[in-house]
């Protein structure tokens, strides 16, 4: 049983630009070792409403476009106990993953199936391009904020897991 | 959205379709109680792969087109290995197409999972989506996630990665799984086949309207149920070609309402996907998966594209059962590919993408240079197909309120689980300047 454990997933796909940066950000926090932490990259949103089944949190890192500078972090708690997004503006723009499934749909499934952790903390990373390539150098240059807001955020999910256990 | 027309027509335009893979919408447009004009518009802008192809080398296209579509990535690959191969007059052995046969079950495997229960039924349960449906009907959706996530397992363990495959090349494989990694599936794998199989009890159950059509079906043929690869083209007009001769019958053409490419077979709107295959190849699906069709109610030939769901989840049940029988017979110690020199021609390469016939056409030059090249995915085939539906559905349905004629034309463009982004790979870029 993983219940104590905190679950780290990269989300997006690595030959999409910047939408390789939740990958990017999930390896450089996998250096650490840390105890008690699953670290995995994943491209489709679907795979969650099973991984992180039975972990105590989660953290999801992704590339998000809402029109603020490319860089910008973005941070919400969407756990068992907060409140539902807005799935239906995922699916309606097609923008939220294969088939209009994006990690909204992925959340919200999982609410309703019983499977999401109590804790889920959702880093994103402001995006410039989705184009197939390397990522921008804007988000290339602010890695390292985007691994330490990640990583402060990590602690305090293991935190309150471990206060749980 | 609909609104009244100063003659008294009518006009109802969908902005945004839902649950479909892309940007698109639709335009139907009535006169006097009676369809005028009905078009799939499709703007999702253009990708110009073909473009981009040009004078990359001969080796790049399984890697390159494969990134046209998180869903069916394996299409690109086979159709684009197999036309190199033909080019280049190379023989892959017995093994490598099995392996590319097993990759391919995956893909749909993965495909057709996310579709039947995540995208379709919602449709025939009355539930806006699969996060409605998921709090009446949790076991049906967790399955769904269970077959789906097989599916991720098998494309992983065969290409590489669960979306877009890095294995592949022209040739075969870079590398060949294992029987030890392969047997790993295989408890996930049986147990799909077994679920896959009772589904098709659940969604034969589902509603579906009196709705035939009397397309021209077009499918691959071979010597086996056509997934991988076909040895023919057959139609439901008793033709029987090459794949080489592709380009003799079915031809691209421009409209200005949609960023894809329409085409017509013999000058005629025609129909790729499921029902095509399955009507033009039920005797080559196995025994199970014939009687559980026959079972669910249909014959051996589909004209019902409500009944695709049905056809989606049989082909779905017989890749699972594909997938176990190759892996049940894999031995380690296969070559993972045979070496493949360019020399120059032109060559087409053809696969059955969970969507339906894709093919691919290059040409090449004596340093293996490509100097053109021509990607026909499913939906783009399939445009005029679905706006034949659509033109039938708002005809038929005319006495339903707006709501409900909305949705069921939505229904209509779902049956064909389109993928906009690999429509618009393609659209010819001019530029005048003066």
């Amino acid at each position: 049983m993983s219940g104590g454990r905190v679950l780290v997933v990269g989300l997006g796909s690595p030959d999409r630009g910047d939408d390789a940066v939740g990958a990017a950000v999930a390896e450089r926090l996998a250096v650490f070792g840390w105890d008690g932490v699953d670290v995995v990259a994943r491209e489709d949103p679907t795979q969650l409403v099973q991984l992180w089944e039975g972990h105590g949190a989660a953290l999801v890192i992704d590339a998000v476009m809402s029109g603020r500078p490319p860089g910008t972090l973005h941070i919400r708690e969407v756990g068992d106990s907060g409140e539902p997004l807005p799935t239906s503006a995922f699916a309606a723009a097609g923008r939220g993953g294969s088939h209009a499934f994006g990690l909204a749909g992925a959340v919200e499934l999982a609410r309703t199936l019983g499977t999401l952790p109590t804790h889920v903390t959702v880093v994103g990373v402001e995006a410039k391009t989705f184009d197939f390539g390397p990522m921008s150098p804007e988000i290339q240059e602010g890695l390292d904020a985007a691994v330490a807001t990640a990583a402060a955020e990590l602690i305090a999910l293991r935190e309150e897991v471990q206060s749980c256990a | 959205m609909t609104h009244q027309l100063k003659d008294g027509g009518q006009v109802m335009h969908l902005g945004m379709l839902a649950r479909v893979e892309g940007e698109g919408g639709m335009h139907i447009e009535f006169e006097n109680g009676h369809v005028k004009e009905v078009k799939l518009n499709i703007f999702e802008p253009p990708r110009f792969y073909e473009g981009f192809l040009r004078g990359r080398k001969f080796t790049e296209p399984p890697d390159i087109t494969a990134r046209i579509c998180g869903i069916c990535p394996v299409a690109y690959q086979s159709a684009s290995t197999e036309a190199m191969e033909t080019i280049c007059g190379a023989r892959t052995t017995n093994a490598i197409q099995e392996m590319r046969r097993l990759l391919y079950c995956g893909e749909w495997i993965e495909s057709h999972a996310l579709h039947i229960f995540m995208l379709h039924a919602p449709d025939f349960l009355g539930y806006e989506s699969v996060l409605e449906m998921a709090k009446d009907l949790p076991e049906v959706v967790q399955m769904a996630l269970r077959l789906k996530k097989a599916g991720n397992d098998l494309m992983t363990a065969v290409g590489g990665r669960a979306i877009h495959p890095v294995n592949v090349k022209v040739g075969g494989f870079y590398r060949m799984p294992t029987v030890a990694e392969l047997q790993r599936l295989r408890p996930a794998l049986a147990q799909g086949r077994d679920d896959a199989l009772a589904a098709v009890d659940l969604v034969a159950g589902f509603d579906f309207p009196d709705f035939e059509q009397d397309y021209t079906y077009v499918a691959l043929r071979g010597d086996r149920y056509p997934l991988e690869r076909g040895s023919h083209v057959v139609t439901t007009t008793g033709l029987r070609f090459p794949i080489a001769e592709i380009p003799d019958h079915i031809r691209e053409f421009h409209v200005e309402h949609s960023n894809a490419l329409h085409a017509h077979f013999d000058g005629e709107p025609y129909f790729v996907g499921p029902l095509a295959r399955y009507t033009l190849n039920f005797d080559q699906l196995s025994p199970a998966t014939q009687e559980a069709a026959l079972r669910a109610g249909l014959t051996e030939e589909c004209r019902n594209p409500f009944k695709s769901i049905i056809v989606r989840t049989v082909e779905l049940a017989y890749a699972f059962e594909e997938a176990l029988r190759i892996i049940d017979g894999w031995h380690d110690g296969h070559a993972p590919s045979v070496p493949v020199a360019p020399r120059p021609g032109e060559g087409i390469g053809a696969s059955e993408a969970p969507r339906g016939l894709i093919w691919h056409r290059y040409v090449i030059d004596a340093d293996g240079i490509i100097t053109d090249a021509q990607i026909v995915p499913p939906t783009s085939q399939n445009q005029a197909s679905i706006e034949a539906d659509l033109r039938k559905a708002a005809e038929q349905w005319t006495d339903l309120d707006d709501h409900m004629l909305t949705h069921r034309c939505e229904e209509a463009i779902r049956n064909y689980d389109p993928c906009i982004s690999c429509a618009t790979h393609f659209l010819d870029l001019r530029v005048t300047r003066s």
